[in-house]
């Protein structure tokens, strides 16, 4: 059995008020696709980038007079790390079937070509913040090309 | 001059020391360091967590460069879009060369033997980037 992997953690408190920054923040995290073991505690596979990246928020945090640290931490038990990657694994599951459905239900006439470039560009965002991918990525990428193709055929006709 | 950022240089990092060395200090030296405690005296810090030529708000430092040290170049300012996206992925821009310009640096960083080399390599990179952008500035579209 592998050992747990190492995790950068970002350990953060914002006032209350003014809201503005808390949303900004809060934002960039869901972009990351942040585990969130408490509240005011976020956590990532450690990388490079996603070190920086939580790095940056943190400075963001204290520019809006928060506090924040930057951590790199592994759990103590297999357990732990399973049961967060699962939880992660299982919201970006739902991001992709969501990106399936719409790939399926859009109206296949050509001027469907927005929705096919919305949903090449969702795909996108939802793998950049995927460390575990679950089946649903191949399924969702497969639908969104399914499209792709009937609107080639579309425009043939 | 010299300058200090972390180790480890990617598009912000290669950018900023890009920008510096072609409109700031062309007699630039870099030192590269794990920690910001490791910043020599004498070195400007730049895109560290704590530096003043660093993110601020939702800025690159890049961006951060080009209003402290007030470049009004407007090829300048298209390079700042790319950088940004590529750095932060935010989509506050629309700059698509972002991607590219991410992998192409996230490959030269495989290869490249050093941060010093990771300079050499990507310099001319921004060089061409920036004669694109000052001619697209120029003619209102991307030159052919």
């Amino acid at each position: 059995m592998t050992p747990p992997g190492d995790w950068v953690l970002l350990a953060y408190r914002l006032p209350r008020e003014p809201s503005a920054p808390r949303l900004a923040v809060w934002r960039r995290l869901k972009r990351l696709g942040v585990a969130q073991l408490l509240d005011g505690l976020v956590a990532l596979p450690l990388d490079s980038r996603n070190r920086e990246q939580l790095e940056w928020i943190a400075e963001q945090v204290v520019e809006a007079d928060g506090e924040a640290s930057i951590w790199v931490a592994s759990p103590a038990a297999i357990g732990d790390e399973r049961e967060l990657a699962t939880k992660m694994q299982r919201s970006i599951a739902e991001q992709y079937q969501a990106v399936s459905e719409q790939a399926r239900d859009a109206d296949p006439s050509h001027r469907n070509r927005r929705t096919l470039a919305r949903l090449r560009r969702e795909l996108g965002r939802i793998e950049r913040r995927d460390y575990f991918p679950p089946a649903d990525r191949q399924a969702a990428r497969e639908a969104v090309e399914a499209l792709a193709a009937t609107l080639d055929e579309e425009a043939v006709r | 001059m010299r300058w200090a950022t972390r180790v480890g240089i990617h598009v912000d990092r290669t950018a900023c020391a890009w920008l510096i060395l072609r409109f700031i200090d062309e007699e630039a030296e870099f030192v590269f360091v794990h920690d910001p405690d490791e910043v020599p005296e004498d070195a400007i810090a730049f895109d560290m967590r704590g530096a003043e030529l660093s993110h601020h708000g939702d800025a690159c430092t890049f961006e951060t460069m080009l209003d402290r040290y007030r470049l009004k170049d407007e090829a300048l300012h298209a390079i700042a879009r790319i950088v940004h996206e590529a750095d932060l992925e935010d989509e506050r821009f629309d700059a698509p060369e972002a991607r590219g310009l991410d992998v192409i640096l996230r490959g030269l960083s495989l290869v490249a033997q050093s941060d010093e080399q990771m300079l050499e390599l990507s310099g001319p990179i921004y060089d061409g980037l920036y004669e694109y952008q000052r001619r697209a500035t120029m003619l209102g579209r991307g030159p052919g």
